[in-house]
């Protein structure tokens, strides 16, 4: 029967699998960067160290940890968050077929450095009813990169 | 196999005697320890040397330990996976012992080798008179493969955990180790055992006026005789059992300080992440790999192409995740004809064809169904699908492992540690006293971490590089890279008589897995029944999803089973109350289930009722679900469950369970749906593998029948195969829209 044609061949994988190979599987290809107990080497950031940062391009890397629920995209979807796109510069809430809360919508906030850094680093202090309920930035470096991100997502549009 | 009533299939396996044994130690400092397993002589001995393979070496399953402080420890081979097991079955245990609640604890059972090689443990063997469990049942071939799993694995699957283990190890080890108390405090005494009372973990003899702590026998109780077979309590006398106590696992959940697979934080191990990419279609391996891209980003140690997978070591999982994104893999080609999810269909369609009005396999035949089907009054054919599903566990899949010295250590969610070690052994080349696997709570599982593949993957590249590392799978690898409940099809024909009764059944369909008997419409009394299997390839590998092969045939028979009454022009619940002469406790819980959700009661325009009753895992479960269908979609109002497990010990937890199962069997009647393309999973997360929402979710009412006398039954999976029916079955009687696919949602969009 067949089921039982279909048994045998499970149990016989099982027991290949419980008395087979002793030997671990080679790796086809291991490009080690650090070995373990290695130091980690200097940073190697060209940029970093001749002292000019892009401050746009750490913002768009910052910008991931937001990307669980935003996108900055031209005429990007709204997300669980809004599209970010061209919103620095723009009146808070404004982006349409997103429902804001209220609270950010009656707001007066217009979206420049130092709103977006009081809102980035805690949305609910700043609008008490905010839906943005998670995604604080701590660090204010980031915030501040983020800002210029955004910004830079405005410009010409 | 011509009789298909399961109590029949039951006692066939009554030859098979279970053999066991306990043992006792004193712990260091004093304590009594018990431990209650099996070994050789039972039906899992002949599959031994997977699990016990030195000398002495025997599968304890189950301890209790009762310290000097009072404190009694439940140790329970079971995982907690949010179904409450551990603490039931701690509440069974702390019943036949008397002990005090307040002061049980439980624990999760190692799998080290002390706990694999009983060396504390005075053993004793001796068969015990109970019978073979009966979620072991009903056909060979479902109990061979039960054990061949069990014999690998301390598993938890099957609805099993309180069946099995809390009926037939921790009860008696409870009431072994009150035995032991009672002698030794008897001898100190010098009074017969039989006048001395046990409560809430005390000793008392009323005559004189004595009476102890547990704590202060429980040395010398190590040295009393231990009787084999202690006598259980009947229902009568159960303190605990029956009884809805608090889970002892839920403080831990609420406050945060549990700990799941996930949190595994080792002490003084520090650990680097690992993020996977497997092939996309089965059966493909890599072909090449080119990293350029991705190995001067940030935090990368490491970049590995493993042959069946590629994996990216980095500082934190994000880094890992990040740069494997950036490595350019391509994948050898396929052989497989099956690409697309017509192409699975066809294969199913085709060997049906081939298999044609008579042949295939026989998996159940009762009297003779050709010559009923030729003299009956009304026939009806018709023919349902279901699509590949996944488990979509809350918590990723995830491992952490250090291999190092010889010896391999893993913290992982898992329901087969034992499993997981096999593997682990193959794959590193590490004996099995050196690998320890740990494994605290699962956040959520469903039959999805049934398997070790994902610890051997994190363990090879601790291995090859030499990082401890937590390994974590993203969802979309989850998702699309995992093993599957299988799609189906399923074809029936039916023959009616003059009054409508059902005389003939024939059902044929490829894919028959675990419980042999899922397809089997058991409970009914048709007279002329023949079920039938076509082999046809299946493209993704299987997995047991919850419920397993009920999760297809409970949509398949119980919407037929509708078409059938509607056919003869009978009530739903009447039309089958009229098979269930013969099945008493079945018709009780249908009966009970329409009197419940007022069945046949008139509704309100748009909205209608729809029932279905599944046998599965020992419990027999009827839903009735309403619908609400007036805006042309279909909302969900109320479920009513009507379950019958013969005796439930914790009714909350058990209520818990069914609801969960019915969630699930809705959130897979609505949305489930796995497509293939170019051979792999389309879908890949949450937003295109759908959950049923809070706001989507109809009002439950479970109630529960304790029939007694019959062993006991399963919770955890038996609540979710009456559900997609009973919902399907309710829209037809709302729309007259007959439902032969899954999932229903997108065919009201």
């Amino acid at each position: 029967m067949r089921n039982t044609a279909f048994l045998a061949a499970g149990l016989l994988t099982l027991a290949l699998a419980a008395c087979g190979s002793s030997e671990p599987a080679p790796v086809v290809e291991q490009i080690v960067i650090r070995a373990p107990g290695e130091p980690a080497a200097a940073p190697d950031a060209p940029a970093e160290a001749a002292g000019v940062i892009d401050k746009v391009a750490f913002g768009e890397e910052a910008f991931a940890q937001c990307s669980g629920c935003h996108n900055a995209d031209p005429g990007g979807p709204h997300q669980a968050g809004p599209n970010l796109h061209g919103v620095f510069g723009q009146p808070a809430g404004s982006k349409e077929g997103y429902p804001y809360s209220d609270a950010l919508a009656s707001s007066d906030i217009t979206w420049d450095f130092a709103s977006l850094d009081r809102f980035l680093s805690n949305p609910a202090a700043y609008v008490e009813g905010t839906s943005m309920v998670a995604g604080a930035v701590r660090d204010a470096e980031e915030r501040a990169a983020i800002a210029a991100y955004l910004a830079s997502t405005s410009e010409g549009s | 196999m011509n009789d298909l009533t399961p109590e029949k299939k039951r006692s066939g396996l009554a030859k098979w005697s279970r053999r066991g044994f306990i043992g006792a130690g004193v712990l260091a400092g004093g304590g009594l320890l018990i431990g209650i397993g099996v070994r050789s002589g039972n039906p899992i001995g002949a599959l031994a040397p997977k699990v016990a393979s030195g000398e002495g070496e025997q599968l304890v399953n189950s301890w209790v330990k009762i310290d000097t402080d009072n404190v009694i420890t439940a140790i329970v081979p079971h995982c907690e996976m949010g179904q409450g097991a551990h603490s039931v079955l701690a509440q069974m245990l702390a019943d036949e012992l008397d002990a005090d609640w307040s002061q049980v604890r439980v624990q999760q059972a190692p799998t080290d080798g002390s706990y694999i090689v009983t060396d504390t443990a005075r053993a004793f063997v001796a068969p015990f008179t109970m019978n073979a469990a009966d979620w072991i049942e009903p056909t060979w071939d479902g109990l061979f493969t039960q054990i061949g799993l069990m014999a690998d694995a301390l598993i938890t699957g099957g609805s099993s955990s309180i069946r099995t283990t809390g009926q037939y190890q921790m009860r008696v080890a409870g009431a072994a180790a009150r035995k032991m108390l009672v002698g030794a405090a008897a001898d100190e005494w010098g009074v017969p055992a039989s006048e001395i009372e046990t409560k809430d973990s005390t000793l008392i003899h009323a005559a004189s006026g004595k009476s102890a702590t547990y704590a202060e026998f429980a040395t010398a109780a190590a040295d009393q005789p231990m009787d084999q077979t202690p006598t259980l309590k009947t229902a009568d006398q159960y303190t605990l059992i029956g009884k809805s106590k608090a889970r002892k696992d839920i403080p831990g959940k609420v406050n945060g300080t549990a700990k799941f697979g996930i949190d595994a934080a080792p002490e003084g191990v520090e650990f680097s992440y690992s993020a996977t990419v497997r092939p996309p279609v089965p059966g493909t391996s890599v072909a090449s790999m080119d990293a350029s891209r991705a190995k001067d980003m940030a935090g990368v140690l490491q970049i590995l192409n493993m042959g069946d997978f590629v994996a990216v070591v980095a500082d934190s999982y994000w880094q890992a995740q990040q740069a494997l994104n950036r490595v350019d893999v391509t994948w050898t080609k396929s052989e497989s004809p099956i690409k697309t999810t017509a192409d699975q269909y066809a294969a199913y369609t085709s060997a049906m064809d081939e298999a044609g009005a008579d042949g295939g396999e026989e998996a159940a035949t009762k009297g003779n169904f050709g010559e009923a089907f030729a003299g009956a009054a009304t026939t009806l054919e018709a023919e349902y699908k279901v699509p590949y599903l996944a488990h979509a566990p809350m918590e990723p899949i995830n491992c952490t492992a250090m291999v190092a010295d010889g010896k391999c250590d893993v913290w992982t969610s898992t329901q087969v540690p034992l499993r997981v070690r096999t593997e682990l052994n193959a794959a590193l080349g590490i004996d099995k006293e050196n690998i320890t696997v740990h494994h605290p709570y699962l956040g959520g599982s469903f039959g999805r971490r049934l398997e070790g593949v994902y610890t051997v993957m994190a363990a090879r590249i601790a291995q090859a590089t030499g990082y401890p590392i937590k390994a974590i799978w993203s969802r979309e690898e989850d998702t699309q890279k995992a093993l599957y409940r299988p799609a189906e099809i399923s074809r029936f024909k039916a023959g009616l008589d003059e009054s409508g009764t059902l005389v003939a059944y024939d059902n044929i369909f490829t894919q028959r897995n675990d419980p042999a008997e899922a397809s089997v419409p058991g409970i009914y009394s048709i007279p002329n029944t023949r079920v039938r299997t076509a082999e046809a390839p299946l493209h993704l590998p299987f997995a047991a999803w919850r419920s397993v092969d009920h999760s297809q045939h409970g949509f398949f028979i119980e919407s037929f089973i509708d078409e059938a009454a509607h056919a003869a022009g009978a009530d739903p619940y009447e039309y089958r109350l009229a098979m269930l002469k013969d099945a008493p406790r079945q018709s009780a819980v249908l009966k009970k289930v329409a009197e419940i959700s007022d069945w046949g009661a008139p509704l309100a325009e748009g909205r209608a009722k729809g029932i279905a009753i599944v046998e599965s895992f020992g419990s027999i479960v009827a839903q009735v679900i309403e619908v609400d269908m007036s805006s042309g979609k279909p909302k969900l109002e109320n479920v009513w469950a009507v379950c019958d497990a013969g005796y439930v010990v914790n009714p909350d937890g058990f209520k818990n369970q069914i609801e969960g199962g019915i969630v699930f069997g809705l959130t897979a009647a609505m949305y489930g749906e796995l497509d293939l393309v170019d051979g792999g999973v389309k879908q890949s997360n949450f937003h295109d593998y759908k959950m049923l929402r809070m706001d989507e979710t109809p009002g439950i009412m479970v109630e529960i029948i304790n029939s007694g006398d019959v062993p006991i039954g399963g919770a955890g999976e038996p609540g979710l195969p009456p559900a997609a029916p009973a919902l399907a079955n309710a829209i037809f009687a709302a729309t007259g829209k007959r439902l032969r696919e899954l999932p229903i949602a997108k065919q009201f969009a």
